[in-house]
C-alpha cells in the first residue's frame, strides 16, 4: 500500500521519482486521492497546502474528525442546502438572520432541522416558490419526499392553510403559510426524507434500509445527533467503496478546485458565484471549464514558475499530476509531458492548461 | 449576425475545429455525408419554442393583441386551439413536451428524466453531432436537464448542447471575464503541443466530442463579446434565450433547436407583468424567425413548433396575481402552432391533442422516431 508515501508527494513534498520506489509503508492512512475526494465531500474543495502536510499519515476517522462540525464544515452544508433549495442567483438568501447560521450551526445555537425550518420560512424560499399550489407542492417534495400527484388531498389541504384558512395538514393542526413549513418539519417523513438525501450527498449511494431507518430514529430523537451520523457514515464500508470510485465533479466544487490548486486559496463568493451559474448553464460545462481554466492561467494572477527556474522538469511534471489527480503519471505521460516540457514552444502554463483542461480533472 | 461577424466565427470555428482534429475520434457530422431529412419534406431544421412560465390562450390567442407575431405565424400555419397539458409544475411540465411523456416530477428537482428527450431521438437516429442540436433555456440550473435523460439506449452521448441564457450572458459573468482578461490566444505550435499532451492522458474523452467542444468553447468566447449579456427588463432570461436561439440558428444552422422560456412566471405576483412579458417574447421570437426567413438557407427548410407548457389558473388570486393550481381549462389546455414548409396554410384544428404532442411530431418531421414517446404525431398537419 503507497498511500502513505503518496501522501507525501501531494505538492511535491518528496518530489521525485525514487520516494515512490523505495518501498511502499503499509498504514492505512489517506492517499492523495482520497484525502483530496475526502475534502471535496466535506468542504467542498480541495484540502490546501497546510492541510496535505498536516494529514499526511493520518487515518480516515482522524480526519474526519478534524472536519466534521468546524465552522466551514457548516458553511459547505449551509451552501449544499441553499442548492438542494434552488435558492442560488437572484434567490439566495441575503438576511443577516440566514448569514449567522452556519456559524450558530457550529456553535450549536440551532440544529440542522431548525437550520432547514429558518431557510424554508425565508422571504427567498416564498419568492422562489411563489403562490399557494408552488409552496405547498415544493414544501411536500422538498421536505418530505412526497410525490403531490399521490397526495392531492394533502396539497388542497396545504393550499387553504397558506390562504390563512383552517385545517388539519398531514396530521397536524393550522392556518398559516408558516404552519405548513413547520408541519413539514415536525412530521415524522422530514427525518427520514432529511437523512437520506444527507446520506447520499456524502456517500454518493442510497443508504442501505437498515442504515437509513436507524440513522432516521436517531435524528428524529435528536436533530443534534447529525454530525455524529455523519462520522459514522464517513468511516463505513460505503464510504470506503466511495472513495475508490471516480465520480463527475459538480460546477460549484470545480470552480473551488481551480482556486485552491491554482492560487491556494477558496474564492469568494463574488468570484464563485458567477462562474458557477456560468457553468450549470450548461448540459456539458466542459467548453466553458476550459475557457476559465484558461483564462485564469492567462490572466498573470496565477503564480506559475519560470520555465528557467524548473531545474526538474520530471518533477515538476509529477508534483503536478498528484497535485491535480491525486495520482502519480504513468511512464508513458511523463515522458510525453517531460519531452513536451524540452520543446521550446512549451511554457508551464500549457502544461497545466492541459492537466486542467482534461476529463481526469473533472472527477473526484 | 452581420456578414463579417459570421466569416470571423467561421474562421475561428475552423481552427478550432483543427484544434479537436486528431485528439480524438469525432462523432462530429462534418467529414460525413448529411443526414437525410425525412423522404420528401422540404423541413431539414426544426426549431421548438416551450413558450413556458405558464401562458393562457386568453393572453395569446385571445382578444388582445398581446402577440402579433404568433398570430401571424398561425394565419401561415396550423393552430391546436385544444393541446391538453399536465400540471406538473414547471419543470416536469416543459420536460413532458421534450420526452412526450407526462410523467410527475419535482418542481424544483434537479435531476433528469428516465425518458429519452427528442434531442437524443434526433441525434442517435439522424448520427447528429452535439453542435447539430441546441437547447437555450432561461430557467437556470434545472433546465440543463432537459438536454438528456437517463435511458440506457440513449442519454449523454446524444445529448442537446444546452445554453442557459441567465446563466452564461449575465453581467457578474461578463465583469468576471472583463477583470481576469480573456484567454490569449495559442500559437500554432503550442496548441499543436497542447492537444499531444491532452491526448497523452489516459482518460477518456467527455460526452462531447473534441472538436464539438472546440466548437462550443470558440462560440463562447464569441457570444461572450456580443451584446446578449447586456440585456434587460422583464423578459431578460427568456430574451436572452431567444436571442442565443437566434444566433444559434444563423450559425450553426443545427438540425433542432429548442427554447425553453420561463419569465411569464411572474404572473404569480403580477398580471401587468405577465402580459408584459408574452408581449416582450413575442416580439423577440419574431427577431427569431426574422432571421429565418431572412436566410436563403433556413427560409424554405425551416419549421416552429411553439407550445406552452400549461396555463394558468382562471381567477386572480389575492395579489392580482395568477397562480397555476386550479385545475381549470385555463390551465389545462393552451393554444399551440406550427408553422413550415411542409404544414398547411391557415389551418385550425380545434380537436384535442396534448403538449407531450410536440416530441414525436419533432421527431417525425426530422425522420426521427420518438420510440418511447407515448405522444402522438400532431394531426391535420402536413399540406
Amino acid at each position: 500500500m503507497r498511500w502513505l508515501l503518496r501522501s507525501l508527494c501531494w505538492f511535491g513534498l518528496l518530489g521525485s521519482a525514487a520516494a515512490w520506489d523505495g518501498g511502499a509503508v503499509a498504514v492505512q492512512s489517506l492517499d492523495a486521492r482520497a484525502l483530496r475526494t475526502l475534502h471535496l465531500d466535506l468542504l467542498g474543495r480541495p484540502p490546501l497546502a497546510t492541510e496535505v502536510e498536516h494529514s499526511s499519515g493520518k487515518q480516515l476517522a482522524e480526519v474526519v474528525d478534524a472536519i466534521v462540525g468546524e465552522p466551514e464544515f457548516w458553511s459547505r452544508w449551509f451552501e449544499e442546502q441553499l442548492y438542494y433549495f434552488l435558492l442560488v442567483n437572484n434567490f439566495r438568501p441575503q438576511s443577516e438572520r440566514m448569514s449567522a447560521l452556519p456559524a450558530d450551526l457550529a456553535s450549536s445555537k440551532v440544529d440542522v432541522r431548525e437550520a432547514v425550518h429558518l431557510i424554508a420560512l425565508s422571504a427567498n424560499f416564498d419568492q422562489r416558490n411563489p403562490g399557494a399550489d408552488t409552496f405547498v407542492t415544493v414544501v411536500m417534495e422538498q421536505l418530505l419526499g412526497l410525490q403531490v400527484q399521490k397526495n392531492a388531498r394533502e396539497l388542497e389541504i396545504g393550499k387553504h392553510l397558506y390562504d390563512g384558512g383552517e385545517g388539519t395538514f398531514l396530521g397536524a393542526r393550522g392556518n398559516s403559510q408558516a404552519d405548513v413549513v413547520r408541519i413539514a418539519v415536525r412530521h415524522k417523513g422530514f427525518s427520514a426524507h432529511f437523512i437520506g438525501r444527507e446520506y447520499e450527498r456524502f456517500v454518493h449511494a442510497r443508504a442501505d434500509p437498515k442504515e437509513l431507518a436507524y440513522s432516521a430514529t436517531e435524528f428524529a430523537k435528536d436533530p443534534g445527533v447529525y454530525t455524529n451520523l455523519v462520522k459514522r457514515w464517513l468511516n463505513s464500508e460505503a464510504y470506503r467503496a466511495r472513495l475508490e470510485k471516480r465520480l463527475p465533479l459538480e460546477n460549484r466544487l470545480f470552480v473551488c478546485s481551480l482556486f485552491v490548486d491554482l492560487l491556494g486559496r477558496v474564492p469568494t463568493e463574488a468570484e464563485a458565484e458567477p462562474m458557477r451559474q456560468a457553468l450549470d448553464g450548461l448540459s456539458d460545462p466542459a467548453p466553458l471549464r476550459s475557457v476559465l481554466v484558461r483564462m485564469m492561467i492567462d490572466s498573470g494572477r496565477v503564480p506559475v514558475e519560470k520555465r528557467s527556474d524548473i531545474t526538474d522538469p520530471a518533477g515538476w511534471v509529477r508534483a503536478r499530476f498528484t497535485r491535480f489527480y491525486g495520482r502519480s503519471p504513468s511512464e508513458s505521460e511523463l515522458a510525453t509531458f517531460v519531452a513536451a516540457f524540452n520543446e521550446p514552444e512549451c511554457r508551464p502554463q500549457t502544461i497545466l492548461c492541459a492537466l486542467l483542461s482534461s476529463p481526469e480533472y473533472q472527477l473526484y | 449576425m452581420t456578414n463579417s461577424d459570421r466569416r470571423e466565427f467561421l474562421k475561428v470555428s475552423a481552427a478550432a475545429a483543427a484544434l479537436g482534429a486528431g485528439a480524438m475520434l469525432c462523432t462530429s457530422s462534418l467529414g460525413r455525408a448529411a443526414p437525410q431529412a425525412a423522404k420528401g419534406r422540404k423541413t431539414k431544421r426544426v426549431v421548438l419554442i416551450a413558450f413556458a412560465g405558464g401562458v393562457r390562450t386568453r393572453e395569446t390567442f385571445g382578444p388582445d393583441t398581446n402577440v402579433p407575431t404568433l398570430k401571424a405565424m398561425a394565419g401561415e400555419g396550423v393552430l391546436y386551439t385544444r393541446a391538453r397539458t399536465s400540471n406538473l409544475g414547471h419543470f416536469g411540465a416543459a420536460l413532458s413536451m421534450f420526452t412526450g411523456v407526462s410523467a410527475p416530477r419535482g418542481i424544483r428537482e434537479n435531476a433528469r428524466g428516465n425518458e429519452p428527450t427528442v434531442f437524443e431521438y434526433v441525434r442517435k437516429d439522424l448520427n447528429l453531432s452535439a453542435s447539430d442540436v441546441w437547447i437555450a433555456t432561461a430557467g437556470g440550473e434545472q433546465q440543463v436537464n432537459y438536454a438528456y435523460g437517463l435511458h440506457r439506449e440513449y442519454g449523454a452521448r446524444y445529448g442537446a448542447t444546452t445554453l442557459d441564457g441567465d446563466g452564461i450572458f449575465n453581467r457578474e459573468f461578463k465583469s468576471l471575464l472583463d477583470a481576469w482578461g480573456r484567454p490569449r490566444e495559442m500559437p500554432e505550435k503550442e496548441r499543436d503541443l497542447y492537444l499531444r499532451l491532452r491526448s497523452a492522458l489516459q482518460t477518456t474523452q467527455g460526452a462531447t466530442s473534441a472538436e464539438s467542444a472546440a466548437r462550443v468553447e470558440s462560440y463562447l468566447l464569441q457570444e461572450l463579446n456580443r451584446g446578449t449579456s447586456d440585456l434587460t427588463g422583464a423578459n431578460a432570461g427568456d430574451a436572452k434565450a431567444l436571442r442565443l436561439a437566434r444566433n444559434i440558428v444563423s450559425i450553426f444552422k443545427p438540425k433542432l433547436t429548442a427554447v425553453v422560456l420561463q419569465n411569464a412566471d411572474i404572473a404569480h405576483g403580477s398580471y401587468n407583468g405577465y402580459v408584459e412579458v408574452v408581449r416582450r417574447n413575442d416580439a423577440a421570437i419574431n427577431e427569431l424567425w426574422t432571421a429565418v426567413k431572412a436566410d436563403p438557407e433556413l427560409r424554405d427548410s425551416t419549421a416552429f413548433v411553439i407550445c406552452p407548457e400549461f396555463g394558468r389558473d382562471r381567477d386572480l388570486n389575492s395579489r392580482r396575481g395568477l397562480d397555476h393550481g386550479d385545475g381549470s381549462e385555463d390551465l389545462t389546455f393552451v393554444t399551440c402552432l406550427a408553422w413550415g414548409p411542409d404544414f398547411k396554410r391557415g389551418a385550425i384544428v380545434k380537436d384535442d391533442v396534448a403538449v407531450i404532442d410536440a416530441a414525436p411530431t419533432v421527431c417525425d418531421l426530422l425522420g426521427a422516431k420518438a420510440r418511447f414517446s407515448n405522444g402522438k404525431t400532431l394531426p391535420g398537419l402536413y399540406a
